[in-house]
């Protein structure tokens, strides 16, 4: 077998081994992200034991997350809270809902997409009905008729994918991450937000029709972040007003926040649901 | 145009629904136990915001907390495995600190009363003598917010808004604080009283 292979090995012509070079280094590479993936789980499914609901969450990079965080809030504080605050106070009730009807709707083919890995084909074909009749019927998205002919509105995102088949604690998300500009994140969000963002149609269609349409793209993600932050702000000026360590309690309410969402998408298949958990709680005696 | 109108009208029915349910119990002989303290603690909030303000709706609000929650198991809860080690003068000035903070939290939190209504969904009663109050807070633009209500023993153990829950919040937020200021209760004890104090 041996000396047969390397008999042919000898007889090819440069370009042939050229590919087998190749596919080698692609065999390699798939390996080694094979590799990664199964790493990501081990991290993932870490520390899954003995979990009461009660313990803290896992925040190895606390040092440099509270150095990002500090920046966040000096970004938000001169920037992105004021701007909110003049979008929710300045512009008209109706306009604000069309601004978030139509970013709503640019995100449906995404949510349609986790729906399908989620398992759940049938509400993707709602999702992608509501994409259809907002696009048209709904003036490319500005108004959502959609929901008035019963087609109801889910918001999915591929951290609640993961979440739904990681086989742990939704609590536990992985180790904690404040990102830049974007702020809490965990290991399985951030995961997510990078799924999200490579599987986006709309991205993928500006980038391969070579279309100048990054600016379009910017307006967007910058719209998405004025609008959700100026629903956030009422809840996080009360966490940040009624908390000594503003770092700490928000890191506690977004992973509890995230936990329930998945929790929710899985009650329906998980045995060991909240209410179970919840007789476990250490703050149940 | 029809579907708007039937839009409007599916909201009208809803708006109908929320109020009806949302009138507090009197004559709903068939509500639980829990259910009735939810109503009834969640309607004299919304009295005391609507008449008083200031110092007034603080104490208000402090009385009903203590009348309708379980404020020394929640502040238990809250300082978690650091209550072991506290003394028992410290126990004391800490439950009173955080009972002061969460009244002036809830006095402040709601301003003025913006037409909020609470709708008391399912209780599911569980084998350890909790019981979970499921609610929704009606308000009057925007999605309603979804709540949660743990009983024990005739009182509110734990409030969830949208999954997060006040104690748990609080349990990270204190023990976040001791141990960045040398692994003991009473430097905390002294920033809540003097929170308390402003």
């Amino acid at each position: 077998m041996f000396v047969a292979r390397r008999f042919r090995a000898s007889e090819m012509d440069p370009g042939s081994a050229l590919m087998i070079g190749v596919k080698r280094t692609i065999g390699a590479s798939i390996r080694r992200s094979v590799v990664a993936v199964a790493l990501a789980g081990t991290v993932l499914g870490g520390c899954a034991t003995k979990d009461t609901g009660a313990a803290e969450v896992w925040d190895p990079l606390e040092t440099p997350n509270r150095f990002i965080f500090s920046i966040n809030r000096v970004v938000d504080i001169i920037a992105l809270r004021p701007l909110a605050v003049m979008y929710r106070d300045l512009t008209p009730e109706r306009a604000q809902t069309g601004v978030r009807n139509l970013l709503d709707n640019l995100g449906e083919p995404v949510t349609a997409i986790n729906e399908i890995f989620q398992g759940e084909p049938s509400r993707a074909a709602t999702t992608m009905a509501r994409f259809l009749v907002n696009s048209t019927i709904g003036v490319a998205g500005l108004f959502d008729v959609a929901t008035s002919f019963g087609l109801e509105r889910t918001k999915e995102d591929f951290g609640k994918t993961i979440g739904l088949w990681a086989g742990v604690e939704p609590e536990n998300g992985g180790f904690y991450l404040m990102l830049p500009g974007i702020g809490p994140s965990n290991a399985r969000d951030g995961t997510g937000l990078m799924m999200d963002y490579l599987v986006d149609p709309f991205r993928i269609l500006t980038f391969n029709l070579a279309v100048d349409w990054d600016y379009y793209q910017f307006a967007r993600y910058g719209m998405n972040a004025v609008d959700y932050r100026s629903r956030t702000i009422f809840a996080l000026d009360d966490l940040e007003k009624n908390s000594l360590d503003y770092y700490a309690a928000l890191r506690s309410a977004y992973t509890q926040n995230r936990a329930d969402q998945i929790r929710q998408k899985r009650e329906k298949t998980d045995t060991r649901s909240e209410l179970e958990r919840r007789d476990t709680l250490a703050l149940v005696r | 145009m029809s579907m708007l109108a039937s839009r409007r009208v599916a909201f009208h029915l809803a708006a109908a629904a929320a109020v009806s349910i949302a009138l507090p119990g009197i004559g709903t002989a068939v509500a639980a136990d829990p259910v009735q303290l939810v109503q009834t603690t969640a309607q004299q909030v919304i009295d005391i915001v609507k008449t008083k303000t200031g110092a007034d709706r603080q104490a208000a609000i402090l009385a009903v907390l203590q009348a309708n929650f379980d404020m020394p198991a929640m502040g238990r809860s809250a300082l978690g495995t650091h209550w072991n080690q506290a003394t028992e003068s410290e126990r004391a000035r800490f439950l009173k600190a955080v009972a002061t903070a969460e009244a002036k939290a809830y006095s402040e939190r709601f301003g003025q009363y913006g037409g909020q209504t609470l709708t008391v969904g399912k209780v599911t009663p569980r084998a350890n003598g909790v019981s979970i109050v499921d609610s929704r807070l009606n308000q009057t633009t925007g999605q309603p917010i979804k709540l949660e209500w743990e009983v024990r023993n005739d009182r509110i153990a734990d409030v969830k808004v949208e999954g997060v829950s006040m104690v748990m919040t609080r349990r990270s937020d204190f023990n976040s604080y001791i141990q960045n200021n040398g692994g003991k209760v009473e430097p905390l004890v002294k920033e809540l009283e003097a929170r308390a104090a402003r």
